[in-house]
Formats: C-alpha cells, structure tokens, sequence
C-alpha cells in the first residue's frame, strides 16, 4: 500500500524553480533517504509533504486518497481531506522545535489528549515507554532547556511517535549535533527502522543512509537525479551522483 | 483567527453598551448641582471631617433648602468650568465667581459679595505700591479674575513693568512659592487671600488694588428660569439676617483651621486612594486583554483591519491621556449633543483606550520575537490556530514582555493622578484639597509615601510574576 504518493511536484520562490516536476512514492516500510547538495530542494520537497509549505502544481495522496490535485496547472487542495492527512504523518525537524515551556512529558502527552482526545492514562502509559526506548525515562520532568542537543532531538521523536503516524519525515534530523550525539539520534532511527517504521530522512550522513534505507534518492537542482537501492546509489555510474558521493563512493 | 475577531467585536460592543447605561443619573428628583473648585478657602473647600465646607457652600445649601432642590455639589477642575457647565454636568458655578470682565459669557445674579484683586507679597520685601513691584516675579492662577485684571488694558504698564508673569493651576501652589522665595508676588481675591494667610506670618497683602470686582453666581447663558430663582431666594436671605450670619461665620476674625496630624490626612486620603486604586485595577483588567486582541488586529493580514488598528494605536500614542479623557467625558455632548458618561466610568474607558494601544504594541513585539519553528511544530501536531495561540505561544510571549509590562503598569500607577483633569478626585486631587484647607505641604509628603509604596508592591508583585516564569528558558 502507498503511504505517500507526490507526483510532478512544481514550486518556485521568486525566480528561482525549487522543485521542478518532482515524483516519488513511500510503500508501507519504506525508509527512504534523500541525499544532495544544499539548496537542492529535499527541504522544500519535505515540507511540501507536511503541508508547511504548498505547492503550485502537482498531486499528492496519503493513503491513497488524493489530498492534492492538479487542475489546469494549478495545485488544489481539498481542506478536509488534508485535514485527515494531517494525522498520518509526523516531522523531526533539524533544530527540534520542541515547546520550551513544557517538560519533557508534556512536550509529548499534550497533542495526544488535547488534539487526538485520547485516553489521558493510556497516553501517559505510552509516553513512559516512549521515554524508555529513547533512553530518557529520567527526563520526564525536565524542561528542554536542561538537555543536550541529542536529548532534544530524542524527545522531538518520541513527541512525533505519541501520535501514532503511519509515517515519519526527518528533515535533517542531525545537522545541529555534533559527532557523538548523531551517533545516538542514529541509532534511534535504526531501531525504528528495524520495527518497519515507514520513514522519509533527509540527511547528509552518507553510510548512514546506506545503511538504513530500503531506497535512496539523490536529488540536485530541483530534479531527482537518481532513484534506486542504497548499494546501486553508491556503485552509481551518473558523473553528478559519484561527484556528490565523492569519498563515500567507496563504502559500496 | 474568526473566533478571535468575533470576541473582539462583542467586547467592543458589550464596553459600549455599558457606556449607555452608566450615564450621570439625572433623575426626576430636583436637583441642583452646583460647581466648585475645593482649594478654594473659605469660599468652597474641604474640612477636617471631609466635609464640602465654605462661604458659598453654606449659601447653596440654604437656598436649595428653602427652594426644595436636592443640593449635589460637583467640585471641578476650573480649567474645564465651561465645558462641565455647557454640557449639563453642573447647573451653575457659586464659587467666589467673578462677574467683571465675563458679563457676557454666563447669565448671572446679582453680585452678592465685592471683592477686589490684590498682591500679596512677602513682608520682608517691604513692597507697598504698585510701582515697588517693578522687576519681580508675578505669578496668577490660570483662568482667574486676577489674570484677567493683569491682562486687560488698564494694567498693561503695570504688568510690563514685571519682571515676568507666571501662571499656575492653583493659588495653594502659588503660595507655597511665594514662601519660599522662587516668587515675589501672587495676584489673587481679596477674600481668598485674607483668610489664606491669616496664619502665614511672613506674608501680608498689599494695600493698593489692582481692581474691584463683585461676585455672582454664574449659569449657562440663557437659563434665566433658574437664575430667577436663585436670586429671588438669595434676596431673601439677605432680607432675613441668613446671609450676614453665614457671611460672619466665613470672614469673621475668628475662623481658624486646626491642623490635621499625618495619620488624619493619611486617613483623608484613604477616599482619594480607593479611586486610584479602583482606575488602576479596572485599567488593567479591560486593557490587557483588549491590548491583546489590539495585536492581533494590528497583525491581521486584512489590510482594512490592520490600517484602522494602526491608526488607533497612533491617535492614542501621539495624544496625551488627558486630552483623551475630555474627548471621553466631553465628547458626547459636544458632538451627538448626548448626555455624558459618569466621571469614573469616563476615566476607566480612557485609560482602557489608552493603555490597550500601549501593551497592544507590547504583545505584538512579544508575538513578533516567537519562532517560527514554534508554529510548525504545533500545526503538525495538529494544534487549531486557536489552540496554537493559546497553549504554544501566548504563554511564552508573556514570559518575554513581562519586563516591558511592568514597566507600563508602573506608569500608569503614577497616570492614575491625571484623572484630576475631568475632576475625578483621586488620590493626588485628595492631596490638593488637603493642602488648601491645611495650607501646607503635608499632604503631598503623605501622597509621596503613598505612591512609593503602592509602586514598590507593584515591583515586588511583578518580580514575583516573573520568577514564576523562570522555570524554563
């Protein structure tokens, strides 16, 4: 089943064409990682999906009810249903967002039972085993404010998980830590990855990507350059594909 | 964002509704409401006791007496006599009025009383003339008979040979100066003078006039029904020996103030008190919220919405909260010939207005400084609009102008004095009149403590507020 089906995104700001008729799907398991240079749209693309950003032309459908169409080369959204969509997908995104002026578990209970009206004791029941896995069952009463930038990032994903989304987008998800703390946000995804989490990461840790993704995507100037598994991504013959993977070309 | 402008509108509409129905109750009673300055001894003041006392008091309250009339007795700030007597706040002005020079202006009784305007003079100068006031400084109540004296056409040389002329708000103030040597002369009543420094000993009056002139009672121009009245029962006390008798008890040798301790005037003041602290609260209860929805037109991406709030936030920043009280209290009248609202309700709707455009800009600010990222957070998490506002950023927004707030709430602690100008008697007001009936500086030392303190629990209250906040960065 298709969680995510985009097809000939269009979207420019000012003069400048960011994503110029970009297509692409996530099945149900997928973990799809988006590579390339800055400034190449994967963002945009990302934020598109989330519906942070709308599109001029192009259709999108989550779960295969179109929330997007296309009609006579402009993007129509139909409100009610993105409205729906809204809960199937949740976003990591690079410097957390997380709210300051909640602790750790309210960061993560609050949309549950304010917005999803869930069962206040089950939320708060699976927010402790969120809290678990991420390793911060001693963080409950913490303000943001109090952790590192790992930590940080380690809320935001289980804030994002409480929600129960059929699919997660990482945008970026490690580009504000340094060394040792992408380590463990990694290792995070990895696990996610291993209980067939259905997940769309944009990021720059090449052997990473190579290591965790069913399918990979190289993007560049708006345009999908290439569309295919990790190992063929890294064994790539396309001359801008092995410019961009430079020295990771050899990890294949 | 509708909802939020829906409860805007019914906001602004419920506060005009209660304009409506706090207006002065005229009611079917007869009543005779008479203007006066208080600090104006021993024609119309305040005593010991808090009483309205005076010359002219006890002549209103005798002939509303004998004519049947409920007496109210309406002190005013006399800068703005003309428009509480035009717009129906106040029937007619009995208080030491001057009939010279503004026969035309009111429709007025038979003077009752001749008074004439003199300086009054340190005795250590030795000024006994006219010409021995030759390079001093002069100093005259604003709008007074003896301003006008000085002004007219007679006195030209006299007021040229002056070193200069000051104006000031009350005679009280102008004595004080006089004392103290920052003056060389006061002009002022005869009658008001005399019994002002009947126990300065430093000061004397001297002997020379600048003019005669006869008291009235003064109406608004062409209500001669109950100026008939009036005078028809003044002659009549006159004829009956009532007049002498309250005219003996006021300017008689005798007639001495006893002097108030610091707690008795801390206590006179406690009335004054009360209305500044019920213009402070009741300000902030209405401003803050509507400063709230004042930012959130300011930002509407309506460009119609937005021009309007952006207007208003200017009128109320670009005019002072004085002005914006007359146009309040006086405005109804004047421009839809409407009764006027009641003197409370007209300063608390003004400082709402007023302070709203100021913490309107404040919460913008606030709202401007928040994240972007804090938004998209919470419009993925599937937060409404509404909700976002409310739980995400709200909260965090008054943690970031809590300092700015506090700054605004202690002026208008110390605004709340400007309530005076539509005659509203706060605590600084209070103050005035204690130091009229007192002749000294007293009170205002008491009004000094009292604004010191209530400034330093606001500071210590905010303070609290904000280490509140301070559980998270």
């Amino acid at each position: 089943m298709k969680i995510l089906d985009m097809k000939h995104i269009k979207k420019h700001f000012g003069d400048n064409d960011v994503l110029k008729d970009i297509s692409f799907s996530v099945e149900e398991g997928d973990v799809v990682s988006i590579i390339g240079p800055s400034g190449s749209g994967k963002s945009t693309l990302l934020r598109i999906a989330t519906f942070l950003e709308t599109m001029d032309d192009g259709e999108l459908s989550y779960l295969d009810k179109q929330v997007v169409e296309s009609v006579g080369g402009h993007a129509i959204y139909k409100k009610q249903l993105q409205k729906e969509a809204m809960h199937c997908f949740g976003l990591v995104f690079q410097n957390y967002n997380l709210f300051p002026h909640f602790n750790v578990m309210k960061n993560i209970v609050d949309a549950p039972i304010r917005i999803q009206k869930r069962d206040k004791e089950e939320v708060y029941k699976e927010a402790r085993a969120l809290l678990k896995k991420m390793g911060l069952e001693d963080k409950e009463k913490a303000y943001p404010s109090e952790l590192s930038g790992g930590q940080k990032q380690r809320v935001s994903i289980a804030r994002a998980l409480a929600m129960k989304p059929r699919i997660l987008f990482f945008d970026e998800p490690t580009s504000a830590l340094d060394p040792e703390l992408t380590q463990e946000i990694l290792k995070v995804i990895k696990e996610l990855a291993d209980e067939k989490m259905t997940m769309v990461i944009v990021t720059h840790e090449m052997s990473f990507a190579h290591d965790v993704s069913t399918r990979m995507i190289f993007m560049d100037q708006g345009v999908i350059v290439e569309e295919t598994t990790p190992d063929q991504m890294f064994a790539s013959e396309n001359e801008r594909t092995r410019a961009f993977l430079g020295k990771h070309h050899e990890l294949a | 964002m509708k909802k939020v402008l829906k409860l805007f509108v019914m906001i602004m509409l419920s506060f005009t509704c209660l304009s409506m129905f706090s207006v002065d109750a005229h009611a079917k009673e007869k009543v005779l409401t008479v203007g006066f300055d208080q600090e104006c001894p021993p024609f119309g003041f305040v005593d010991n006791d808090k009483n309205f006392v005076g010359f002219d008091i006890d002549l209103a309250r005798e002939a509303a007496k004998r004519l049947g009339y409920k007496l109210k007795l309406q002190p005013i700030d006399w800068d703005s006599k003309d428009m509480e007597l035009d717009s129906g706040h106040i029937d007619c002005i009995w208080n030491a009025f001057t009939i010279n020079g503004r026969e035309d202006k009111y429709t007025w009784t038979k003077p009752y009383l001749n008074n004439s305007q003199v300086f009054v003079v340190r005795k250590s100068d030795k000024i006994k003339s006219h010409d021995d006031l030759k390079n001093k400084i002069v100093e005259v109540q604003k709008d007074s008979s003896a301003e006008a004296a000085l002004e007219s056409e007679e006195h030209r040389e006299l007021a040229k040979s002056f070193k200069s002329m000051i104006k000031i708000g009350s005679y009280q103030t102008a004595l004080l100066e006089l004392e103290q040597g920052s003056v060389d002369a006061v002009a002022m009543d005869y009658y008001v003078a005399r019994y002002m420094i009947k126990e300065k000993d430093t000061l004397t009056i001297v002997n020379e006039n600048i003019s005669k002139e006869q008291y009235g009672i003064g109406f608004k121009k062409g209500n001669t029904k109950l100026r008939d009245e009036i005078q028809k029962t003044v002659d009549a006390m006159k004829k009956d020996g009532t007049f002498n008798k309250i005219s003996d008890k006021w300017f008689g040798s005798d007639v001495t103030t006893k002097k108030m301790t610091l707690p008795q005037i801390m206590y006179q003041l406690l009335d004054g008190m009360m209305k500044s602290l019920k213009i402070f609260f009741f300000t902030l209860l209405f401003s803050l919220p509507l400063g709230l929805f004042v930012a959130l037109a300011r930002m509407s991406k309506n460009k119609v919405i937005q021009n309007i709030t952006k207007f208003y936030i200017s009128i109320m920043r670009g005019t002072p909260l004085m002005l914006q009280m007359f146009v309040v209290y006086f405005g109804p009248f004047y421009l839809f010939n409407m009764p006027s609202p009641a003197r409370g309700f007209a300063v608390i709707f003004a400082f709402v207005i007023n302070y709203a455009a100021y913490f309107g800009e404040i919460f913008r600010s606030g709202i401007a400084s928040m994240e972007k990222g804090q938004y998209e957070a919470a419009q993925l998490l599937g937060y409404s609009s509404f909700q976002t506002f409310f739980v995400i950023i709200l909260p965090q927004v008054i943690k970031r102008i809590l300092p700015s707030i506090t700054n605004e709430v202690i002026t208008l602690v110390k605004d709340t004095s400007l309530a005076f100008a539509i005659a509203y008697v706060e605590m600084f007001s209070q103050a005035k009149v204690i130091a009229a009936n007192q002749k000294s500086m007293m009170p205002f030392v008491a009004a000094a403590i009292f604004y010191y303190v209530f400034n330093f629990i606001v500071a210590v209250l905010m303070e609290h507020c904000e280490k509140l906040m301070d559980y998270y960065d």
